[in-house]
This record gives structure tokens, sequence and C-alpha cells, in this order.
């Protein structure tokens, strides 16, 4: 396929608060490190596709584009959508249809300088019934938590083991992060930490349920198969895009416990890269809360319905970093996944493609992943809103 | 500040709840489709008008809400989840209202999950002052609880009266109280104001008289709280119930709000006879509202002695000619400059002229209506069985009911002030309420509301066989919500913040 799409660079800047920068300043230095991986200059971009949620409402910015323009000094075409994994279709379709050789893919957000409205901001990506009638950006994780133990049938000793899995999904990705120079957080916590959150907010997800709010940037540099190989000589390529979506009505969606649009675009990604579920063996996936990580490896197929929780607990009893399930390695989120790695919502697509990118050329240094064998293929699963878009892709190397 | 005409198109939809079913695969949406999802093209022209206003839903999942968003700080923490209704046909995002988690309680979601709730007319959030107040029946109660489901049957009417009255009628009190003096008056919860009970009360008196709401030409909301002081909420009250021929957006109705302090609403009932009994109206049923947030000063302020007398709530009368419980036998009316009591524009509080407002007041005019229309109708005090009057206070209807000699069982039925409080504008409605959820046929009742400023209203109603009829249509009598075991008593800080609202 001549015009096969390569990630040939990818940049990142620390995701957390950084209150102190101009968001310019963290679009630059995610395309710097970049552009200086692949030795890359401005001129050889003939198009950027950049995104952000909601940069118009925290930051006053508008027509990013324009923005854009002026710091990089380009006048080419450019775009902008609401999450990166939306820019980088965008990125893909233009590469395969051959009217670029090389293109900018950026993402980026600015949440905390909103620290006091940044929730009811958040309610932008619900439907306006649900922020009418008293919704949070946490409330519909938990409802569809409830939703899924009353369909399973989940009670007792299970529902406690189910509770407990959740918990082990936070420890775990805060592990994970300890060895991410770029995250959010940095730190191990417990069980206890996650147990007590749920207690004092009196809920059924805590604190330490949820990813964080967060700044950062991020940047990949995409070209066509031919063009790359001037540029590195260890592309890594993306095999499946695709994406699905859904109504934006959450109480509206048939079943309220998967996401239909992980389970249709996952199906349409594997069967464009032409490999199988099991040939992929490092998931980035989008955990913006437990609940979401639980579900979502349920709805890409790695784990049977209705079942996940009890592949992670047994997993995690004795985390050897991976999750084994029907006997096979699965590593998810080595970054630290939103809940550590943080979720600057407009780039978070961004760092979980720099993950699987890192650790298919086997750059990913402490976090590299161990004892999997031949690392061929990774996904990436993001999603916007309440599950409302969904994209997964799939990468791989030759 | 929201803007109006998203405003405009929010409480349309979401005040009724409004939707469509598809005739052809039976789908529901909560939404105006002109078209089926599942049928496309074919459906057009098939799709047909829902509303859950008058359903009963069930909460299929649910959560707690302890850090809401910004609009909804003072709601502090609530229930909210989903709510399904004609068996999971169609389903819609709620929270609980009515509902007081308290600090340190432990909540058991699975506890609320699965049962029935119905849709309660609420305000939506908290805006500005200078805001249009949005509002919203995605709010709901328990229905297993104080405020039961009950069903919106119209009956077709089987019997044209001689002479105009009441066809049916609702008391709306919520559910909670603060207890002081051996008082018990009725607190709003915190998305309560006049103009949610003014459409509750609606509801409750539609539902009574089985009339269809179609067929109500004029509707008067009288209240001294309208939390607008230019605004309508007679117009909230034609929207939301569907008063009049509804065309597109557009009640055919004529709405108007009154105000005399507390007898906005009693003043009206005459023009209500009047206006169904005028052969070239065309005009079969008229709608009279009286509901108050009764205001008063902080207890240590200026005017703050209402404070201990205030109550919260609205009763609503539908008059006509057909399937009357209750007929108009005659009125008299009197007023006088008195400045007994007043609120200036643009003060949140009324006052009171202390020594005014018993004798020279009250008193005064209430003896003197009476009066005269036993006078006028040539009655004795033996000659009525339930003397209902306004009751501001304890000590005042009864004196006055003595004055006139009315003896204790002709006066104390319709006695509710100790149960709920002054409710203004719905005082005595309340009372007469009462008087007719236990009136038997042939039986006489006399109001005399008071309004300061000062006037009073007097009517002599005479109830007729089908008030027996139409007593079990209403679950929500006076009684039934005087002495619920689903009350909910408050502090005085609980209840100075409820009041205020949001």
């Amino acid at each position: 396929m001549q015009n096969r799409p390569a990630i040939i660079a990818v940049g990142r800047t620390k995701f957390g608060e950084h209150y102190e920068k101009q968001p310019e300043k963290l679009i630059e230095e995610a395309w710097l490190k970049a552009s200086e991986e692949a030795n890359i200059e401005r001129k050889n971009l003939k198009a950027c596709y950049l995104s952000d949620y909601f940069l118009p409402i925290t930051n006053k910015l508008g027509l990013e584009e324009g923005f854009l323009s002026e710091l990089t000094e380009l006048h080419v075409p450019m775009e902008v959508t609401r999450s990166f994994s939306s820019a980088l279709l965008n990125a893909c379709n233009a590469i395969q249809a051959g009217r670029y050789n090389m293109v900018l893919v950026g993402g980026i957000e600015k949440m905390t300088d909103r620290w006091d409205k940044i929730r009811d901001d958040l309610m932008l990506l619900e439907d306006p019934w649900s922020y009418y009638a008293g919704c949070t950006p946490e409330a519909n994780h938990e409802l569809m938590l409830r939703a899924y133990i009353k369909r399973y049938g989940i009670t007792g000793e299970n529902l406690e083991k189910l509770n407990l899995a959740l918990a082990q999904i936070s420890v775990k990705n805060h592990l994970h992060a300890t060895k991410n120079e770029y995250a959010q957080y940095q730190r191990k916590i417990t069980i206890e930490h996650v147990l007590k959150a749920r207690k004092n907010a009196r809920k059924p997800l805590g604190l330490y349920d949820f990813a964080p709010i967060s700044d950062g940037a991020t940047a990949l540099i995409l070209a066509n198969e031919e063009f790359a190989k001037k540029f590195t000589d260890k592309p890594v390529h993306i095999l499946g895009a695709s994406s699905a979506t859904d109504y934006l009505t959450f109480p509206a969606r048939e079943d309220m416990t998967h996401f239909l649009v992980s389970e249709t675009a996952i199906k349409n990604a594997l069967k464009t890269a032409g490999i199988k579920l099991w040939d992929i063996k490092i998931a980035e996936i989008y955990d913006q809360s437990t609940v979401m990580e639980m579900i979502s490896l349920e709805d890409l197929g790695f784990c049977e319905r209705g079942k996940a929780w009890k592949c992670i607990h047994e997993s995690c009893k004795d985390y050897k970093g991976y999750y084994e399930m029907n006997g096979r390695k699965l590593f998810v989120n080595m970054n630290g996944g939103l809940k550590a790695d943080g979720n600057p919502l407009g780039a978070t697509g961004g760092a979980q493609v720099f993950e699987v990118f890192k650790q298919l050329r086997g750059e990913a240094g402490e976090r590299q992943v161990k004892n999997a064998g031949k690392l061929s293929y990774g996904c990436v699963l993001e999603l916007e809103g309440f599950g409302t878009k969904g994209y997964v892709y799939i990468l791989g190397r030759d | 500040m929201s803007s109006e005409p998203i405003e405009r198109r929010v409480s349309y939809l979401g005040d009724r709840l409004r939707g469509r079913r598809c005739q052809i695969c039976g789908k529901e949406y909560f939404e105006i489709k002109d078209y089926c999802g599942n049928c496309g093209r074919k459906s057009f022209g098939k799709m047909v008008d829902i509303d859950l206003f008058y359903d009963k839903g069930k909460l299929e999942v649910c959560t707690f809400i302890n850090k809401p968003t910004n609009k909804f700080t003072k709601l502090g923490n609530y229930i909210y989840g989903i709510i399904s209704f004609h068996n999971g046909k169609i389903r819609v995002p709620g929270r609980l209202t009515d509902h007081i988690v308290k600090d340190n309680e432990e909540i058991d979601l699975s506890a609320f999950e699965g049962r029935n709730v119905v849709p309660r007319f609420r305000r939506r959030y908290s805006v500005g002052k200078s805001d249009v107040i949005p509002t919203i029946s995605l709010a709901f109660t328990l229905a297993d609880e104080y405020y039961p489901h009950q069903k919106y049957a119209i009956m077709k009417p089987n019997k044209e009266y001689d002479a105009p009255g009441i066809v049916g009628y609702g008391v709306y009190i919520s559910k909670f109280r603060i207890r002081e003096r051996n008082i018990e008056r009725s607190v709003p919860f915190i998305d309560e104001d006049a103009i949610t009970a003014t459409v509750e009360a609606g509801k409750l008196a539609l539902i009574h008289s089985g009339i269809n709401s179609s067929l109500v030409g004029k509707v008067y909301v009288g209240s001294e709280s309208n939390p607008y002081a230019v605004k309508p909420i007679a117009s909230k009250v034609a929207q939301v119930l569907k008063l009049g021929e509804e065309e597109g957006d557009m009640q055919g109705v004529d709405a108007i709000d009154t105000e005399f302090a507390c007898k906005a609403a009693t003043s009206m009932f005459k023009d209500a006879a009047s206006l169904v009994s005028y052969p070239k109206s065309n005009i079969q049923y008229v709608m009279v509202i009286g509901a108050d947030n009764s205001q008063a000063a902080p207890r240590d302020g200026p005017g703050g002695e209402l404070d201990l007398f205030v109550g919260y709530g609205g009763c609503a009368y539908i008059f006509g000619k057909h399937d009357v419980i209750a007929e108009v036998e005659g009125w008299y009316s009197c007023t006088s400059d008195t400045p007994d009591f007043w609120r200036r524009d643009g003060e949140p509080y009324p006052m009171h002229g202390g020594r005014f407002t018993g004798d020279p007041a009250y008193f005064k005019h209430v003896r003197k209506a009476a009066k005269k229309l036993m006078e006028r109708l040539n009655l004795k005090v033996e000659d009525i069985n339930y003397f209902v009057s306004h009751q501001p206070n304890v000590r005042f209807p009864v004196r006055v009911a003595k004055e006139l000699g009315f003896k204790e069982e002709q006066y104390s039925p319709s006695l509710q002030v100790a149960k709920f409080g002054n409710t203004y504008s719905g005082s005595s409605p309340v009372g007469l309420a009462a008087a007719l959820d236990i009136a038997k046929p042939d039986e006489r009742i006399l109001i005399v509301s008071y309004g300061s400023g000062a006037g009073s209203d007097a009517y002599s109603l005479i109830t007729t066989n089908q008030i027996l009829d139409k007593r079990e249509r209403q679950k929500l009598t006076v009684k039934y919500q005087a002495d619920n075991p689903f009350l909910e008593y408050v502090d005085y800080t609980t209840y100075r913040r409820l009041k205020l609202g949001m």
C-alpha cells in the first residue's frame, strides 16, 4: 500500500498544571520534540490537523487554526477538531488519498485555568437534558456501573470483588505512571486510598476512580510510507483506523452497559488491518474512569461481557505488569492511563498513540513491556464524550 | 444569563416532558420528532404527541451527587438517575427532589432503584436575580411517599346545572414542615416557589375535576409572591397544563395574574362563575389558582413578626356549569383603602402595620362581607354548615367566627392554619377545600376571604350530589397532606434557606 500512513515521530509535554504557560507554549514544546526526533523542518509539513476540545471556552481562543499559523509561521491548510483521534483520522484520510505526503497532528488542552468552572464546561460533552436534570461529569460513569451490576446480577462477594477490581485498575495505572516522566501523577496509590475516597464521597466511585483535569499538548508527524523512509527506518504504521458515533443522550441508548462505538470501531479497524484481535498485545484504553477501562476491555473483545472484573481482579492479585485474559497477556495503559498520566482532552489521544509508538519501537525505557514475546501490534481506543464518539487505531511495525 | 429563545424551547419541552410516538413501530422519543428513526420517511405524519406529565416512571439506576455543577450547588446533595416510562420504551435523566440527604447518612442506592417516581414541576437550577427563571419537570419524587401518582382521566360531563359552581379543585402543600409554638407550617423545598405551587395545584384540580384541559377558557392566578415583578405566572400555568385549545406552541386561553394581597384569588371566583354563565363567551371552564410562597422578613428584622406564621402552598378551583360539586349561591365584596400590610416594589419582604391589622382591617372587612351576604341571601347562622375565613393566624378566624355567632363545629373543619401556616392567597381557598373534602350533598358553605389593603369577598356555596362521585378521584386531600407519615420537619435555619430558594 503506497500511501499507508506512517508515524515517524511523536512528542508531548508533561501533563498536569501548567498555569505559567500560554497554550501556544505547550503545543510548541510538543511539536519541537517530535520534529527534533526525526529532524523535520516546518517546510516539510503540507498540512496541520490540530485538536482541542474547548480552548475557545477555557482560554477564549477561537479560530485556533490562525493561532497555529502564527505559531508555526506556516500558511498551509489547517483544520481543528475536538479530539486527537479525530484529527488523526482526518490526517490518515488525507495521506491515504495521496493529498499530502507529510502532516502534523497536534492536540492541546488547557483545563486548569478554569478550575472553578471546568466541571460545568465538561457538561458540554453530555446531552443538555442530563445537564438540566442535574447530571455531573462523573454521574454517567456511576450510572453505567449501576446498570452493569444489575444487568449481570452481580451481588454479595462478587460485587465486592468487582469494586475491588475497579480500585485495582486505578492502583495499576498509578503504578505504571511512576515510570512515566510525562505523567501528571508519578506516585503509587493503594487500594485503601481508592476505597476511602469512595467512602468519603458516599458514592460508588470516588476521587481515585476518575481521571484528573489536565493541561498538556501532544504532537505527531504522519507521512506516507514512501516519504517516511527519508526520515526514519523505524516507522510505526497505522494499519487500521476507524470511528463510530452514538447518541449524545446516554439514557436514550439501547444498552447502558457498554459503548457501542468501541465495539463497532474495533471490528472495522481489525478488518482494515487484517489482523486478529489477539495479535494485539498492548492497548491504550480511554479510562476516564475505572469503570470505563473495565467496560472498554469487554467492548474491544478482550473479555466476555460481564466478566472483565473477574479477569482484572485475578490479574491484579499478584500484578505482573499485564492483565491475563483468556489465558493471554494484555498490557493495558502502560503510560498510566488517563487516570495517572492525565487527561487534557484534546491532547489525550496523542499521549495514547505516543505510548504505543514508543512501546512498538522498544523505546519506552523503564516502561517497556517485558515478557511480551514479539510485540508487533498495539491499539488505541479514544472516546469523545461519554461514548458518543469512539476511535480505534491499530498500530504496527513490519 | 441564558438566552431567552433557548429558555423558551427548553421549558416548552421540559416542563411538560413532551415527546412523540411512532404509530407504525411504537418507538417513543423525548423530543418532537417529525419522523421515526426506525421507520424513516414512511412515518411522516404518523407521529403522535405524547407527554409524560401525568405518567408514572421507574427509577432504573441512580447515583449520589455530592459535588454538583455550579448552578446546582444550592440543591446540595441529591440523587440523580435514569427514569424509564412505558415499560422502558422511553428513558429520561432526572433528579430526585423533595429529598434531603443528611450529612453522614449512609446511602444505599439499591433502596431507590426500581421504585416508581412521579414527575414534578420545579425550578431547574439557580440563575442570577435578573434572569429568566428556568423550570423543568425532570425532577421526580417517589410515588410511594408523600406525593402519589394519580391518573388524569377525562370524563364526559353528564349533567348541566342552572347555576355555575365549582367542578373540581386541588390543594398542593409541600411535604416539608417547621413546627414552632404549637403550629406547623409548610415549607417549600429549595426548588419550589409560587410558580411551581400554582402549576401543582392546577394539575391536581384537573385530575379531580376530570375535565378536558382544552376546554378551560381562562385562568386567573392570584399571588403576592410571584418571583417576577413583571411576567405572569398564569402564562406558565396555561402552557404547562395545556389550558385551552393547543395550536402549535400556543394555547387558546386567556391567562392573567391578579394581586390583592391574600384575596387575589377569591376575588376572581365571581368573575369565573360569571364568565362560564355568559352565553356568548363560549367558555366552558375557568380556572382560579391562589398560591404563595408567603413572604416574611427574617424574625429579628422589621416585618419579622410574619415569620412565625407564613406557610407555602397553592389551591386551584375550576368553575363551570357541568358536573358541578358546589353551586355558587351568591356573593358580596367590600373594599376600603386601609394600609395594614404592604410591600413596596423592589422590596423583598412585606411590612405590617401592627395595630392596624386586627380591628380596622381583618375583623371589620370579614364581618361586613359575611353579614351583608347572609342578609342578602336571607341566611341565618344555622343555615350554614361550614364557615371558612382567611387564616392569617390561629386567633383571628376563631374570633371572627364566634363574633358572627358560628359554633365550633361550623368553623373548625376549615381551620388549617395550625397545620400549614398562612398560605396568603391560598389561605381561605385551602380552608374551603378542607370543607369540600368532607361536605355531604346539599350543605351550605360560607367562605369569606380577606386581603390587606383591604377588602373581603364572601361567597355562599351549596354542595351537590356529585361531590361524592368526584371525591375518590383525589388522593391529595387536605387531611392527607396535613397528617402524612412522610412529612419532614426542618429547623429554623433550613426553613429560611429552603424558603429563599435556588
